[in-house]
């Protein structure tokens, strides 16, 4: 059975959301060669079990050692807890830039992985969009617990237990490969 | 009446016609009539095209950035056609002309509702009060009309010139909805041009609708002290006949009134309560303020459910089109008064008021439709005071103990949360009702849209809405805020006042909330943003719902922000322009102040006043529950004067946004008019168009974009002063584009001086070269060419 979309009205077209597997995401985060993660607002009030969704995606970042971009006001709960993202930006600012085929962070190579995480659903879904259209070389990640179509890959709806475990397997895959190295 | 407008010929097929040139001033109609009042400008009554390379300038630095909702086109019958990331259709469009020709659709609706809306008003009234009836907004008020005299060159005397400028702003609509046919235009840029050209037209037919109202109804005509009246939920005298008019359309309303007060039944809320809700309320109150506010349009159904309202009168737009079935339920009978919204109903226009009386009051029919407004209005009195004493008691919300009752056949699947526009969570609110905890649901009622979506979409029926109304019952009766009725227009006499400071930067911004109630996360939001600049000092303008949710909120004075601050434009003012028409009167003051304090010459001269206005005032419009079609075309007005806007996240849906990026410094590079160098002058304002993710995001994003290029030091070091103590309240440190802004040391913020100098110093600051200079982005402006 088809995957349907969080909002079930959300339904862009032909072109959907391949299903994400902590496994999965763990693999491709590990062979991505420029990955870059953008947290949104939400971040600051999902829990992934005793964890601030925030604290869970910075470990993820530090394991994977992938580049944080903040968006919205997030910045200062990164500040609080002494992680200095790569970039603070608007979320919308952000994907502007990621439409450019050559555009990067640091100016080397472009990006080839962008995780979108903790951005409220209707705008991810509609930024996810944009890169889906117009930055076509941009395969995105959604790791929130709610299937985003648009984007390259996503989780698919989960029950909050099955979200963390996939998490959990997120983080383990990327320790495990890490070991590997 | 007598039609009067523009014979149109070329000079050229006059030749041998036996018309000498001289002749033509009179040949020309309705524009040759006027006095010189100011010689004409380059651009009256422009076409799609003519103001296309403003337009293209605009496009250049503000990027058109799509977030397509749909990846597919449906629109003719070669499609469905897949436009998935470069695919083109069978016509051979791509996924970025697709986007700018729905976001023309959306502009090309919401700006013929605005002109429809305006031209029955001026229809209507020109019949009432005759196509002579003059324009007096009295004697504060000189520059009557400044968008019409910018857009046309007309300077209107009388309803009969509003007519005559509508028929322009109709021509030009239905030439610019055209390049959306099937082979038409294929440029998203000229899609976008397009949709800029609309935005403006929206603007101008705003006006027509706003003044010819003022005029005729004797609306407060720019009072600063407009009475405050009040809105809310909890403020309708139920033992009294209850009439509530829902739409924006006030003439139906204002006949309720008048015949209220032939037949002695006195004003509002003397014997029959007239309540308003959507923009038509607060048009009431502009009429009477003994009328009162309902609220937004999320407090539609949920106020009619309650059986309060005895008689329904719809006019237009924002209607729920469930309206007539959610009033059968609780037997009100529904009176439609709009051409445009006649939900099914029996024309009853020409029958005698008598039979329309019974037949409403037997429940022979439900609704009626009548498209004679003074007849609607005597309807909807006599049918109110017979049917108000049978329908008692339909006046009450569900009985709370019902609640649990229903809640217990939610099996908690989660399909209303899932087709919620915000995604309220209504499975755990309902799921915990089930187990007699209410909070959860009454926590939903200050963020619920009032859609219904839910109960729709609902496989056990269960009336999710209601349950959420229902549990915040004691919030309901308790809801009375006060508000200021719509002043309209803003006075030459404050402009006067306030163009110094507001150009030079020592008003440090106009900021205008505005548009409809799709809040992320409830109104609040807007209120408290509103707030956040009026301590500051800001001109914060209101409109629309926006408007109603900021009277909704106490401060901690346990006062509304109407009660707190004054309603005149000036540092600290908050303005209530009036309903969603009245809006013009922002973009107005605008015009203005390029016009009264700098004498910019107003008459068709469109771009050079976009021009001022883009590079001198630190104006910035904020819709953060934008949701209709009408407030897409309002918004991309502003754009096309120059004047950015910030949407909530639901504002990602309307596909498109105009972003700039700061880096790219040619964007930013303007002419300087006294030498006519090519200065970078920094990326203020950075974005035309622009989505906020969080309520904190939209604050900081506000003050940055009141930045100007044209700022004074004094005017610059106040307005980054607001944007550091922004950035640093909800980002915690210094914004990382700060030296962009700074143009030497004597615009940094004294408060922070020494943080700011360290930082300068890292990222390798060094002084402008020329700090100060005569911004433009228009050649032909330029005075000592080079
Ligand atoms: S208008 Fe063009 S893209 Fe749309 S359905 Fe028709 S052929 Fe396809
Ligand atoms: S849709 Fe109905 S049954 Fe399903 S969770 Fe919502 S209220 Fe319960
Ligand atoms: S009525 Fe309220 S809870 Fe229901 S779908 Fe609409 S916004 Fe969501």
């Amino acid at each position: 059975m088809s995957i349907t979309p969080w909002q079930l009205g959300n339904v862009p077209g032909p072109k959907t959301a391949l299903k994400l597997t902590g496994e999965v995401a763990g693999k491709l985060l590990k062979k991505a060669k420029n990955p870059l993660i953008i947290v949104g607002a939400e971040a600051l009030k999902v829990k992934v079990g005793e964890k601030l969704l925030l604290d869970y995606v910075i470990e993820i970042a530090e394991v994977a050692k992938i580049p944080i971009v903040a968006t919205s006001s997030t910045l200062s709960a990164f500040l609080e807890r002494g992680v200095e993202p790569a970039l603070s930006m608007g979320a919308i600012e952000i994907t502007d830039r990621l439409r450019d085929p050559e555009w990067s962070l640091d100016g080397s190579k472009p990006h080839d992985i962008v995780v979108y995480v903790g951005i409220t659903y209707q705008l991810q879904s509609q930024l996810l969009s944009c890169l889906k259209n117009f930055a076509p070389q941009i395969r995105t990640l959604s790791l929130d617990r709610y299937y985003h179509p648009n984007a390259t890959w996503s989780f698919q709806n989960l029950s909050e237990k099955d979200w963390i475990e996939n998490l959990n397997i997120l983080m383990k895959t990327l320790k495990e490969e890490k070991k590997k190295d | 009446m007598v039609e009067k407008g523009p014979i149109k010929f070329s000079v050229k097929s006059l030749k041998g016609s036996g018309i000498s040139l001289e002749d033509i001033e009179i040949a020309i109609g309705r524009l040759a009539m006027e006095e010189e009042w100011e010689p004409m400008g380059p651009t009256p009554m422009p076409k799609i095209t003519t103001l296309r390379e403003w337009d293209m300038k605009l496009l250049k630095r503000y990027r058109p950035f799509y977030m397509p909702f749909c990846d597919l086109c449906c629109l003719c019958t070669y499609g469905k056609c897949d436009l998935t990331a470069g695919k083109r259709g069978a016509c051979g469009l791509d996924i970025g002309a697709q986007q700018g020709r729905i976001v023309l659709i959306a502009c090309a609706i919401g700006a013929s509702t605005h002109t429809s809306h305006a031209r029955h008003l001026v229809d209507h009234l020109i019949e009432k009060y005759g196509e002579n009836w003059p324009i007096d907004l009295g004697s504060d008020i000189y520059v009557e009309m400044p968008i019409s005299r910018l857009i046309t060159g007309i300077k209107p005397k009388t309803l009969g010139d509003l007519s005559y400028i509508l028929k322009y702003v109709e021509e030009q609509i239905v030439q610019t909805l055209a390049a959306a046919h099937t082979g038409q235009e294929g440029s998203y840029l000229d899609f976008e041009s397009k949709s800029l050209h609309l935005g403006m037209l929206d603007h101008l037919a705003m006006e027509v609708a706003d003044v010819a109202q003022i005029i005729t109804y004797n609306f407060p005509k720019g009072k600063p002290d407009a009475p405050l009246t009040e809105v809310g939920m909890g403020l309708a005298d139920t033992t009294k006949p209850v009439i509530l008019c829902i739409g924006h359309n006030v003439s139906s309303g204002v006949e309720i009134i008048d015949f209220m007060k032939k037949n002695g039944l006195g004003r509002p809320g003397e014997t029959i309560e007239v309540l308003g809700l959507c923009c038509t309320a607060h048009d009431l109150t502009r009429y009477d303020e003994q009328a009162k506010i309902v609220g937004p349009i999320s407090h539609q159904i949920r106020f009619i459910r309650s059986g309060a309202a005895d008689v329904l009168i719809l006019d237009e737009q924002c209607i729920h089109i469930m309206v007539l079935s959610e009033a059968q339920r609780v037997k009100t009978p529904v009176i439609a008064t709009s051409d445009k919204a006649c939900h099914g109903l029996p024309d009853m226009t020409n029958k005698p008021v008598e039979e329309i009386v019974d037949a409403l009051v037997s429940g022979k029919y439900p609704g009626v439709l009548i498209l004679d407004l003074e007849k609607a209005g005597a309807v909807a009195v006599l049918t109110a005071l017979r049917i108000a004493p049978i329908r008692k008691k339909f006046k009450s919300l569900p009985d709370k103990a019902d609640l649990k009752k229903v809640a217990e056949k939610c099996t908690k699947c989660g399909r209303c949360r899932r087709n919620c526009p915000i995604d309220l969570p209504t499975d755990e609110a309902v799921f915990a009702a089930r187990q007699g905890n209410f909070d959860k649901l009454a926590e939903l009622y200050d963020y619920c849209l009032g859609c219904a979506r839910c109960e729709s979409e609902c496989p056990r029926d269960i009336p999710i809405h209601s349950l959420i109304v229902s549990a915040a019952e004691l919030k309901i009766k308790t809801e009375r805020y006060k508000i200021r009725v719509g002043r309209g227009p803003i006075l030459d006499t404050e402009i006067r006042e306030v163009g110094s400071p507001i150009v030079f930067g020592e008003i440090p911004g106009v900021v205008a909330y505005v548009g409809c109630a799709n809040y992320p996360e409830g109104g609040r939001d807007v209120a408290i943003m509103a707030e956040e600049f009026l301590r500051r000092r800001f001109i914060v303008t209101v409109s629309g719902c926006s408007a109603m949710s900021i009277a909704m909120y106490r401060t901690e004075e346990g006062k509304t922000l109407y009660e707190e601050y004054s309603g005149a434009f000036d540092a600290g003012g908050l303005v209530n322009v009036g309903s969603c028409v009245a809006n013009a009167h922002i973009a107005g003051a605008a015009i203005k102040i390029a016009n009264i304090f700098a004498r910019r010459p107003l008459r068709a001269n469109y771009e050079e006043i976009a021009d001022y206005v883009l590079n001198r005032v630190g104006a910035c419009g904020v819709a953060w529950g934008a949701m209709s079609q009408k407030a897409a075309s309002i918004a991309t007005g502003f754009n096309r004067l120059g004047v950015p806007v910030i949407v909530g996240p639901q504002g990602a849906k309307y596909r498109r946004l105009y972003l700039g990026r700061r880096e790219d410094r040619e964007s930013f590079t303007v002419y300087d008019a006294r030498t006519g160098d090519r200065v970078w002058v920094g990326p203020a304002p950075e974005h035309l168009v622009y989505v906020a993710e969080t309520r904190e995001e939209a604050i900081v994003m506000t003050a940055k974009l009141c930045l100007r290029p044209n700022d004074t030091t004094k005017g610059r070091m106040i307005k980054l002063t607001h944007y550091v103590e922004l950035y640093k309240k909800y980002y915690r440190r210094l914004p990382d584009d700060l030296h962009m802004f700074i143009r030497t040391e004597a615009d940094i913020p004294i408060t922070f001086k020494g943080e700011i100098m360290e930082y300068l110093k890292e990222v390798g600051w060094e002084p402008w070269e020329k700090p100060v200079v005569d911004p433009t982005l228009l050649e032909r402006l330029i005075r000592v060419k080079k």
